[in-house]
């Protein structure tokens, strides 16, 4: 399969969270207790029944409100660290799929979660003490095999997420950071196959 | 909407006010979006910084209940800079009509317009209302309105608009909305570039404009605007209301509200007891031949109708006094059957897909009214506050007689039919499964009841049996009985349709007994044919199912894929759309025509009627249709509050007058709280309730979320009943984010998780700091873990937290409407002792 990217374009994101069910309806992830605790952002955190959360970012901007929104998850990470650190234990616990997608087998369970949650640099993996097993976004390997979209992808409806070849998404990251202008910024960087544009590097502080 | 939802994106300037379509509309983010991209300006106007705001170009805060004043500066801002689109605005407007000169408006006439006929009290005039003798037009001796074209005369429309707005200066504007000046002048200077011919603006607006008791008034305002501008009838252009519903559109077309039958056609009057009378004071009439005057045609639709309903076996005089009348000086809204219910006048009650309990203003009224029912059929998918109102919070069963039945009804998908959504475009949709356990199609209950009521006028007699036993009932096949037991949406939207009854010739062509109307040109009014709605002739024809067409060509160019479903009226995509070309047919905007006179005939969208353009004189005729004179209302006589639309307070107000006059509250409209019951209390300028309050919408939940609430993926993402504040106001009272607090009105109070944000601002108003705070409604006791479960009851698995926010909201009404002005009363906050 062909090197693949989700790109997710934020300036375009309107925090309609689809994204977010689909994840949750496509893998049949349950839903959980949350309680308003002052924001419209739920659940608390990712989790073993949450893999896509969008980060509602509000703060002052040159003396204007800004409230930007930013969809968290994996950043399937080129070589991925916990792949890395996986392989030292147990070969084929974490997988770095040719579409780019890192994948966590169910072999994961001979690995001792912490090894895998502390292995990675973006706080992304959840252990869930049921299954004895570490979670987080496998890129829907499951529908990227048979050609189809991420499902957050395919309900994203104001065009914030793009599938498609990782040169593809390359270019159009490029030239939407420049017709953003200003500072904005790819991130995390080249290196992954999940590429965010952000409209400024001060938002860098805050995801 | 007079455009549709992709048309947005051939916009130039979006307004977004009395609207947050990023939160409840936000598949038409994905067209703005594009609009975007095209170098359109976004706007976005609203009491609080939302997240259409954030996608927005502009945003300029408001306090909630002044939208005319903020518009009436906008139209004071075209008219003093000459940005009116003069040449529109000359031929296809009434702007050059000349007005009675016995007219007076609310600057010279102690705040109100010439006519009101009420009691003076010391806020102005109440408890009244309108003659409207002198709203009117100035007549030449053929009875045609005297018009100077030179827009000059001082009693022309545009001279009095000029005049009626002058008084709307940005200072004043900004005192009465809060708006700074500094904010509020870049909205009326990006607005007011698509006052060039090539250019378009348009508004999206939903339930922030119409729950006001000026409501219908606010749309007006807007409405002179896209006439000044010139916007109407363009690509990009119109006035587009965003419907809470994704059938809310199909439903008020098929006569839902009380006041019309399917349509638009008008609900008969007890003093018009016969059908000429009724025809007669329906059917518009103006003298001047180049007006289409659409509704001249009224009597072809009305007894198109009537036959769908009788057949031809009764005669057109005798159907008619089947139906029931409206005494001429009642009205039949939502307000007023609570009201009745309340007085002990109502005794049983179907709530058909609907959840009263939490969906109507002054929630705390409404489930007292309730305890006074016999009996009460509950039609939903889930038990709801309604059908066990009887165990709510603050009832005793043991003292409610009421009878409650639940009948259990199939969703959506699970069940064949069509809707029509905002853009009138009518979508059939297929069944995607069985609905679950006894749970039927509302059609098939409806259809049981038809029979079983037709049954026992059989048996029993009734004072008026024949409305009942000669219905006619084709909708299905039937048994040996004449009984059917299931519903054929296809045969509904054939009868919808309408049939020839008998073989006709019309204009040379033979149509033949018993086939589908092609068109409503072709209805008649001599009972020769049957249409259940006329607007939706064309839709099922014998060519097929038009709304089931999935053709997705778009010759057009700008997004009508006229090939897509369809769309009334006559697959028109956007309607007045002959205003989107000059005299000669030529488009205004040559880069996205709606329509254009080509080779003599029309192409593009389906023209508002076939006339060859204007300049092709008495053979053409006005681009305005459905209005009498043809032209656009700039001055609108039909309104029951005034032909220019005025400031007036909300009912509760944080000011001690009207900035603007002596008159406090729009004189029109019906007042429940000056009858002494304090179930109907109202707390204007009391220090008791000095916040500002407002309801609106999530979009993770749906109307009082009887089916989200249900759905734990989306109660996961709002669990809870909020309340958003500005984080000024929490400092003041010592209130922290994310802590439970009390809201209260004079008429109930509630428990919300406190939501403090950066995003709401303090507005400055003649002088006065006044905070204003926001609730969704779509929360109830029902769902709750806090609340008693009986064996039976079926417990979430997901519970929420927080009742409704109708239990502070007011039971008034807009003077047109009547929808409940729930975008602003007033509020206390306190935390919770």
């Amino acid at each position: 399969m062909d090197n693949m990217a989700i790109y997710i374009d934020i300036t375009k994101c309107t925090a309609c969270r689809a994204c977010q069910v689909a994840c949750k309806s496509w893998h049949q992830l349950k839903a959980e207790q949350t309680r308003n605790r002052g924001s419209h952002e739920n659940p608390p955190d990712l989790s073993a029944h949450t893999w896509n959360r969008i980060r509602y970012i509000e703060r002052v901007k040159e003396g204007h409100i800004s409230w930007k929104f930013f969809s968290d998850r994996c950043r399937h990470c080129d070589p991925p660290d916990c792949q890395f650190m996986a392989d030292t234990y147990l070969e084929g616990a974490v997988i770095k799929d040719s579409s780019g997608a890192v994948i966590f087998t169910e072999k994961i369970k001979g690995i001792d979660p912490n090894e895998i949650l502390s292995s990675c640099p973006y706080n992304i993996p959840r252990y869930d003490p049921e299954t004895n097993m570490v979670f987080k976004c496998n890129m829907c390997i499951d529908r990227i095999s048979y050609g189809l979209q991420p499902a957050c992808a395919k309900v994203c409806s104001t065009g914030a997420i793009s599938f498609g070849k990782k040169d593809d998404m390359l270019k159009l990251a490029s030239t939407r950071i420049n017709q953003i202008g200003g500072d904005a910024t790819l991130y995390p960087g080249e290196g992954y196959n999940t590429l965010w544009v952000l409209p400024d590097k001060e938002m860098l502080k805050h995801i | 909407m007079t455009n549709h939802w992709i048309d947005l994106q051939n916009s130039d300037c979006i307004l977004m006010m009395g609207s947050n379509p990023v939160k409840n509309h936000p598949i038409s983010f994905k067209w703005v979006m594009k609009a975007k991209e095209r170098g359109a300006t976004l706007i976005s106007v609203d009491p609080r910084y939302t997240r259409t705001s954030a996608k927005c170009d502009i945003f300029a805060p408001l306090r909630s209940g002044t939208d005319i004043a903020f518009l009436g500066g906008m139209i004071k801002y075209i008219l003093d800079s000459n940005l009116y689109f003069e040449e529109y605005v000359r031929e296809y407007t009434n702007a050059s009509f000349l007005v009675n000169p016995d007219f007076r408006m609310p600057g010279e006439n102690d705040g109100i317009f010439s006519g009101f006929i009420g009691t003076k009290t010391d806020e102005g005039y109440v408890d009244g209302k309108y003659d409207k003798k002198t709203w009117s037009y100035q007549t030449d001796e053929n009875g045609l309105p005297k018009k100077d074209p030179s827009l000059k005369d001082p009693n022309c429309v545009l001279q009095l608009l000029k005049k009626h707005y002058s008084r709307y200066t940005p200072e004043v504007v900004s005192r009465i909305t809060g708006t700074p000046k500094e904010k509020l002048l870049p909205v009326y200077e990006a607005y007011c570039k698509t006052g060039k011919p090539d250019k378009s603006g348009t508004i999206m607006y939903a339930m922030g404009w119409t729950q006001h008791t000026v409501g219908t008034q606010n749309i007006r305002t807007m409405g002179i605007i896209q006439l000044l501008l010139g916007n109407m009838g363009m690509a990009g252009g119109g006035v587009n209301a965003l419907r809470g519903e994704s059938n809310v559109q199909g439903s008020t077309d098929q006569g839902l509200l009380f006041h019309i039958l399917p349509g638009y056609l008008k609900t008969p009057k007890a003093s018009q007891q016969t059908y000429k009378d009724y025809v007669d004071q329906s059917t518009p009439k103006f003298a001047d031949p180049m007006s289409a005057n659409w509704w001249q045609n009224y009597a072809k639709y009305s007894a198109s109708l009537l036959r769908e309903l009788y057949g031809a076996e009764v005669s057109l005089d005798d159907a008619y006094t089947y139906l029931p009348k409206m005494e001429d000086a009642d009205n039949y809204s939502w307000l007023m059957i609570f009201e009745q219910l309340y007085q002990k006048k109502i005794s049983g009650m179907l709530a058909w897909g609907q959840n009263p309990a939490c969906s109507g203003a002054n929630a705390n009224k409404t489930r007292q009214a309730m305890i006074n029912l016999d009996w009460l059929v509950n039609v939903n998918l889930f038990d709801n506050e309604t059908a066990s109102f009887w165990q709510g919070p603050g009832m005793d069963p043991a003292k409610i007689k009421t009878e409650v039945f639940m009948l259990p009804c199939a969703v959506s998908f699970e069940k064949e039919g069509s809707l029509s959504n905002s853009g009138r475009w009518m979508q059939w949709r297929y069944k995607a499964s069985e609905p679950p356990g006894e749970a039927k199609p509302d059609a098939d209950i409806m259809s049981d009841l038809f029979f079983h009521l037709k049954e026992l006028y059989r048996e029993k007699g009734g004072a008026f049996p024949e409305p009942i036993q000669k219905l006619r009932w084709r909708y299905g096949p039937a048994d040996a009985s004449g009984k059917l037991h299931h519903v054929d949406p296809h045969l509904v939207a054939k009868e919808i349709n309408g049939y020839f009854l008998e073989d006709k010739i019309i204009n040379g062509r033979q149509y033949t007994k018993g086939t589908l109307v092609p068109s409503f040109l072709l209805l008649q009014s001599d009972g020769s044919t049957s249409s259940g709605n006329w607007l939706y002739c064309n839709s099922y024809t014998d060519e097929g199912n038009m709304a089931a067409r999935r053709n997705k060509s778009d010759p057009s160019g700008i997004g009508l894929y006229g090939g897509w479903a369809w769309c009334w009226p006559l697959n028109r995509r956007i309607i007045y759309n002959r205003a989107s070309v000059d005299k000669n047919g030529k488009p205004w905007a040559p880069e996205k025509p709606v329509i254009d006179w080509h080779l003599n005939v029309w192409r593009g969208d389906v023209p508002d009627g076939p006339w060859p353009p204007l300049a092709q004189g008495q053979k053409s005729r006005y681009p305005f249709i459905m209005l009498p004179e043809g032209v656009g209302h700039i001055f609108g006589p039909g309104l029951a509050d005034g032909p220019f639309p005025e400031h007036y307070e909300p009912l509760e107000s944080p000011l001690d007058r009207n900035p603007l006059s002596p008159q406090f509250v729009n004189p029109a409209v019906k007042r429940y709280d000056r009858g002494g019951d304090s179930i109907n209390i109202r707390s204007s300028n009391d220090p008791k309730y000095p916040f500002i309050g407002t309801t609106y919408r999530q979009g993770e939940h749906w109307q009082t979320g009887v089916m989200t609430r249900w759905t734990p993926w989306l109660v996961e993402l709002q669990p809870d009943m909020t309340v958003e504040m500005g984080s000024d106001l929490a400092d003041e009272l010592g209130i922290k984010n994310g802590e439970i607090v009390i809201v209260e009105s004079s008429r109930g109070s509630l428990e919300a998780v406190a939501v403090v944000t950066i995003r709401w601002e303090c507005f400055d108003c003649m002088g006065k700091r006044i905070h204003q705070v926001g609730l969704p409604w779509h929360y109830g006791w029902a769902t709750t873990a806090a609340r008693n479960y009986h064996a039976t009851d079926k417990k979430p698995e997901l519970f929420t937290f927080g009742d409704t926010s109708n239990l502070l909201t007011p039971n008034i009404g807009d003077a047109n409407t009547m929808i409940p002005e729930s975008k602003c009363f007033m509020v206390n906050v306190r935390k919770r002792s």
